[in-house]
């Protein structure tokens, strides 16, 4: 991992923490970009892989998410030392380990297409280009979270489909105005018991990734509850991952 | 952001903290003016909820999804708004930022799963009805609401949107009930609600009560006009002016349709238009005389009207019953709002009451696709019947309970006591296992409930009381039986007017003293069985605000709610047990420092407060004896400024102690019992607090929504800030000590831990049962540590962490620390990571166990980019422990001899594999070891079998338990239990080490053997040698 370039990163900000003016939603997007290594690095990343620890009480397991540009996405923990994968996708399943069996199980037909949704939009990250995306951005004002005066900015990406039903898939970004890097962000879960409950997660630790700013802390709420939190040790970009990762095991 | 994250589905269970009392000196601090506010103050400090649901409370409004039958909204009286999306299994609370006084709800017809109006206000105006502040829209479907205007219409009566344009809203606004206000009648908005235009209007003191549109033509609308006024002492409905109008072109022009309808004065009107054929309309009226009252029935789309029915559930108490639901499809059966409530299948020539809930019935919903199944909201929450109205269960998950006071007992845990609007006194438990569910309440009194008091030495009595004063009680919780100790009138004297909520209060001084208020404060010493009347008439005795027997106006209502003239409040100064503080309803504020002999009326001394505004509460001191806080409330005069005053001098000066952060009334203030600038407020939209004296307030936000806030608690040994609210029950701030000890020194540094009082190391481990979906489970208080500190700023950039060291300085744990700007808490659970243990097929769910750490001083460590903070903090053992030091020392010896040994055990199957897997794969590269290797693999196999699980599934799948198995099932048991292990756990503990030794021995051998023999082979074939990972190595690694 390189060498995290804390001074550096801590001059950067100070330049750009002015007064905050009025401002339209993608001079926010813009100076986020502009802080976080610029548009044209972001878009220059094929893959991620990040490797850290879920915090959870006094439990810690290890985890491992990978994504690329392709829309393939996984994520497994580490319980004594066998992999559950938490959620995969190969482009056309969506699956997950179960926890009897510990064999693979594909996910309902609609979270997989609510997957394949988002998955190409949201790598590596959905503001980038969210127009040709189909993606809308609109800013909805100051709020204060975490104490922090923060411009709340609207993503709505494509419909996500609930119980047969097309709805709208809506995650708010809370911008911190100083340093426009997003502090938190918030969902409603529209399906299952916590249905109509707000998720929150909170981005911090930001550190320096060959040039690029990742938030390396993330802790969720849910309905203002803080629950486990997850860690990165180490964060790669474009490395080769190889496609048989994501491929859901048949038969097995 | 990236995407993966967002997949993240979070199982949390996180609550708040139990700390003990901090000791500080406060007398250093001077009262330096703090100016942070809200949440740069208060950061992630969060309050817990905890119902109860049990009794429910008033719902106002009931509003279903027109498509789509699992969705409900349910507007409370002073609980905000709640949703469900399960067919009304759960309901979530969507308008937590929002005043809590619900008036109105509506769905967009064009788009009912998005575009969600919320109009404030109750319009069921009982005496002890709150104020709303507006109209609100909702465009995500309830997640996010905005102002949308009529701020001053206090009270919302009904909103109906154009099903053909959703910018097109109609709205009725009652108005304000304490005053006269041109703020009221329809208006309109073309605009989705930026601009508003009143379209109906009659005069100041007449409000539209009620507002429907014709579902088949949005221009022709109908408008119930109400004449009422409330004051503190009377309520009047009914005037020339109250009137059913019609319009027909969207309402630019309305007319009166009252062909049929009785002439003279009329009261409140219901107006109800059939779903299924809008030329069916039913009204019920109040009028002057009883041959007259009673529902009518239009067929020509109210060209005509026809009297059916004066039954007494149609006209009983119009203000608070005016509401007709028609059946969507049958426009022949009919619901109406009532004490009980009443159905009519026969197009309202006649009624059956509806079947047994909580009376007082308000609104109802038909699902859209069975009208047998009806939904009510009553004073005591939402009821559901599946038979069209004959049996009727309860939605026991929506926590509206309007308490009026809470008091809290020495118990521990402490218990929670305190009276309802219409349900009764009770008392539950701060904790329980499992979470505090409806079934630990218990009930200690009947009719409305106000002021409940444990006896301060007497564990098994309870003081209650009823409405009124109409009954007091002395109850006996163990033996369940209750006395009527009320104080009655003696020969010569007057009849003893009792307010609503009736003044009383215990000693601080006297545990067996009680003090009732009536117009006269009278005194017992022995719990109630004997009165002394300890002082002359304390309130004005105005006669004209006596006349309580003419009050309701057309239909009179003598409940009792409008006495006045009445003491409201009473206290004892803490410091000396002859100084007594009085408030009255009228304006009085009495002081007495000779036990009651002689008293002083300081209320006039009182600047900038309007004569006889309602002294609500009085707040002696606990630190100076001269220095009281008094609460004044004068919205029942349509004031709603907030007068809070204190002074130093036993009332002679006063000063004002509330600002401009204030929005709206206040109904208490409480004194914290250590820090005398730390101040809280109770207002009628949530909680205030000021740690500068009253020069700065902040709203208390987290957990606690803008709800009535009406009595406040402190419990002295816990620290809990516990709050009566009138519309959300019981929320409790767990440990206020931090707010204790900020100061503007500390807000000027990056980083300050706040001192804490030592954490007890609970033992008691309850089994649990419960928690259903249907049923509410308030939050328990954490039981973990607290770390708490204050950050000027919030952490964003770089790394930070926090570290736990033992007194030895050896690390035992890394937590996510907070890192919001204000105060952060961050849990630790004071319990080592479980130990890695041995890959297996399986999982061992005894592996899972995370020990326990021993009682004593740890110290946290806390890096933030270049900086480092420490903080000390302790763990001390339970006092009501059943098990000495050498019990608990032997506990954790073994534990943690079983937790070295799983990982020891996990290193030896990690060098086992290593041994096999790779002779294995030797062999696959290289034929010629097959002689050599055969063998081994057997041995290896045959040892792997004893050791762990090596077939099967989690489930019931599952193989024989191996070695693995047992060791971490022991570790599990023995782990879990605070005291001695058992002789049984201690023999078997022998017997897994011998075990242990046996297996250690064994691999042992085979790496001298048969290992240093291969590798030896494998180095003349000049392959590669197989490496096996220390103890040290294996722990290190993830895997």
């Amino acid at each position: 991992m390189k060498k995290i370039k804390t001074l550096a990163l801590s001059a950067l900000f100070a330049l750009t923490a002015v007064a905050a003016q009025a401002q339209t939603v993608d001079e926010i997007l813009n100076k986020y970009f502009a802080n976080t290594g610029g548009k044209d690095k972001w878009m220059a990343i094929k893959s991620i892989k990040m490797a850290g620890k879920m915090k959870m009480q006094a439990m810690e397991l290890p985890i491992t998410m990978m994504q690329a540009a392709d829309g393939k996405i996984k994520m497994s923990a580490n319980f004594q030392g066998k992999e559950f994968v938490q959620v995969a996708f190969d482009g056309t399943n969506a699956w997950n380990t179960n926890q009897m069996t510990m064999k693979a199980e594909k996910m309902e037909g609609e979270d997989t297409e609510n997957i394949k949704r988002d998955a190409v939009g949201d790598f590596p990250d959905p503001f980038i280009d969210y127009k040709t995306k189909g993606y809308k951005v609109e800013l909805e004002g100051k709020e204060t979270i975490e104490g922090t005066e923060c411009f709340k900015v609207k993503l709505t990406k494509k419909p996500q489909k609930v119980e047969g039903k097309e709805e709208e898939n809506v995650v708010t970004y809370f911008f911190d105005a100083q340093n426009y890097v997003p502090i938190m962000s918030r969902t409603m879960v529209k399906k299952g018991p916590m249905k109509g409950m707000a998720q929150e997660s909170l981005f911090s630790d930001y550190q320096d990734i060959n040039g690029l700013v990742f938030p390396f802390t993330i802790s969720y709420r849910m309905n203002g509850q803080t629950g486990q939190s997850i860690t990165m040790e180490k964060i790669e970009t474009n490395v080769s991952l190889d496609p048989k990762e994501f491929a859901f095991p048949d038969g097995k | 952001m990236n995407k993966i994250n967002h997949l993240l589905q979070s199982s949390l269970k996180a609550s708040l903290g139990f700390l003990g009392m901090v000791f500080i000196n406060f007398s250093s601090l001077a009262q330096e003016a703090i100016p942070l506010k809200g949440d740069e103050l208060f950061g992630t400090l969060r309050a817990r909820q905890i119902g109860p649901a049990l009794m429910s409370g008033r719902i106002v409004e009931l509003e279903g999804h027109p498509t789509d039958a699992r969705v409900m909204y349910v507007g409370a009286a002073g609980g905000g708004v709640w949703r469900s999306k399960d067919g009304g299994v759960t309901y979530q609370p969507i308008f937590d930022k929002h005043p809590q006084c619900i008036g109105a709800i509506a769905l967009d017809p064009t788009n009912p799963d998005k575009n969600i109006w919320v109009g404030t206000g109750e319009i069921w105006t009982r005496n002890s009805v709150s104020v709303g502040d507006g109209i609100y829209k909702s465009t995500d479907g309830g997640d996010n609401f905005t102002k949308m205007g009529l701020e001053k219409s206090e009270r919302i009566s009904a909103i109906e949107i154009d099903p053909t344009n959703s910018n097109v809203v109609y709205v009725g606004v009652q108005g304000a009930l304490w005053s006269a206000s041109a703020d009221r009648g329809v208006y309109k908005t073309t605009d989705g609600g930026k601009t508003w235009e009143k379209i109906l209007y009659v005069d100041e003191n007449t409000g539209c009560s009620e507002l429907v549109m014709d579902p088949k033509n949005p221009n022709v609308l109908y408008a119930a006009f109400w004449e009422h006024r409330r004051t503190a002492w009377s309520f009047n409905s009914g005037g020339m002016q109250s009137a059913l109008y019609k319009s027909t072109d969207a309402g630019k022009t309305w007319n009166k349709i009252h062909n049929g309808f009785p002439s003279g004065k009329l009261g409140r009107i219901a107006v109800a238009i059939a779903p299924s054929n809008p030329n069916i309309l039913y009204s019920v009226i109040e009028s002057e005389t009883d041959a007259t009252k009673g529902l009518y029935r239009s067929d020509d789309a109210g060209a005509t009207w026809k009297r059916s029915n004066g039954d007494f559930e149609l006209t009983v108490r119009p203000f608070y019953f005016s509401r007709i639901v028609i059946d969507p499809k049958n426009p022949d059966i009919l619901l109406k709002g009532g004490l009980s409530g009443s159905i009519s299948r026969d197009g309202g020539k006649t009624f059956r009451t509806l079947g047994a809930m909580h009376s007082d019935i308000h609104d109802f919903w038909f699902d859209i696709n069975n009208s047998n199944q009806i939904t009510t909201g009553t004073d005591g929450g939402v009821y559901r019947s599946w038979d069209g109205g004959s049996v009727f269960e309860m939605v026991k998950n929506l926590p509206v309970s309007q308490f009026y006071q809470v008091s809290l007992d020495n118990a521990k845990p402490y218990k929670i006591y305190g009276g309802l609007q219409d349900n009764g006194s009770w008392y539950g438990p701060s904790e329980s296992p499992g979470g505090i569910e409806n079934r630990d309440w218990f009930s200690v009194g009947q009719g409305d409930g106000f002021r409940v008091y444990r006896h301060p030495t007497k564990a098994n009595i309870v003081y209650s009381e009823m409405q009124g004063a109409e009954y007091i009680w002395r109850y006996d919780t163990e033996r369940r039986q209750s006395k009527i100790i009320k104080p009655l009138a003696e020969a010569n004297e007057p009849k003893l007017r009792f307010n609503w909520n009736a003044a009383m209060n215990l000693s601080p001084a006297k545990p067996d003293r009680l003090y009732i208020g009536s117009q006269f404060l009278h005194r017992s010493d022995d719990m109630g069985e004997t009165w002394v009347k300890i002082s002359p008439d304390l309130t004005t005795n105005d006669p004209a605000k006596q006349q309580q027997e003419n009050s309701g106006g057309l239909s009179a209502d003598n409940s009792g709610a409008e006495n006045h003239c009445t003491i409201f409040s009473v206290a004892e100064s803490p410091l000396d047990e002859n100084i007594l503080w009085v408030g009255t309803d009228d304006g009085n504020v009495q002081v007495t420092t000779d036990g009651g002999k002689t008293w002083i009326n300081v209320a006039a001394n009182v600047p900038n407060l309007p004569k006889n505004t309602w002294a609500y509460q009085v707040e002696p001191s606990r630190f100076d004896k001269n220095t009281c806080y008094v609460v004044f409330e004068g919205h029942s005069s349509g004031d709603f400024t907030p007068y809070t005053y204190k002074t130093t001098d036993l009332g002679k000066s006063w000063k004002s102690i509330v600002t401009k952060d204030i929005p709206t009334f206040v109904r208490h203030i409480k004194e914290d019992l250590v820090n005398p600038n730390l101040l809280f407020l109770g207002t009628e939209m949530g909680l205030f607090i000021t740690v500068d004296g009253g020069q700065n307030w902040s709203q208390f936000k987290n957990n606690v929504p803008p709800v009535a806030v009406h009595y406040i608690a402190i419990h002295p040994e816990t620290n809990d800030l516990v709050l009566a609210t009138h519309g959300r029950g019981i929320i409790i701030l767990d440990d206020i000590s931090p707010l204790r000890q900020i100061t503007k020194e500390m807000v000027t540094k990056d980083v300050h831990f706040f001192q804490t009082n030592p954490t007890v190391v609970r033992e008691d481990a309850a089994f649990a049962e419960g928690g259903d979906a249907g049923e509410y489970v308030g939050d328990n208080p954490s039981r973990v540590a607290k770390i708490i500190y204050y950050l000027k700023g919030r952490h964003t950039f770089g790394k930070m962490a926090i570290e736990v060291f033992d007194k030895d300085g050896k690390k035992v744990a890394d937590l996510t620390p907070g890192k919001s700007k204000g105060i952060n808490v961050v849990d630790w659970a004071y319990r080592l990571k479980p130990p890695k243990v041995a890959k297996a097929k399986t999982l061992s769910f005894g592996g899972f166990t995370s020990p326990r750490l021993p009682v004593g001083v740890y110290t946290i460590k806390m890096t933030k980019g270049t900086s480092t903070y420490e903080h000390k903090i302790e763990l001390k053992a339970d006092p009501n422990s059943m098990h000495t030091d050498a019990d608990r020392a032997a506990q954790y010896e073994t534990t943690m001899k079983l937790y070295a040994m799983n990982e020891q055990l996990a290193s030896m199957v990690d060098q086992l594999d290593a041994m096999r897997d790779g002779a294995a794969d030797r062999l696959a590269k290289n034929a010629k070891l097959k002689k050599m290797v055969e063998p081994s693999l057997k041995e290896f196999d045959a040892l792997k079998e004893t050791l762990v699980v090596t077939k099967g599934d989690n489930y019931v799948g599952a193989a024989e338990p191996q070695f693995r198995e047992k060791l971490a099932s022991l570790f599990s048991e023995i782990s879990g239990y605070a005291g001695r292990p058992s002789n049984a756990q201690m023999a078997n503990v022998k017997v897994l080490e011998e075990r242990f030794n046996d297996a250690k021995t064994k691999i042992e051998g085979f790496k001298t053997n048969q290992l240093t023999k291969l590798n030896a082979q494998l180095l003349k074939l000049k392959m590669e040698e197989i490496k096996l990972r220390s103890l040290e190595e294996f722990l290190k690694a993830d895997n």
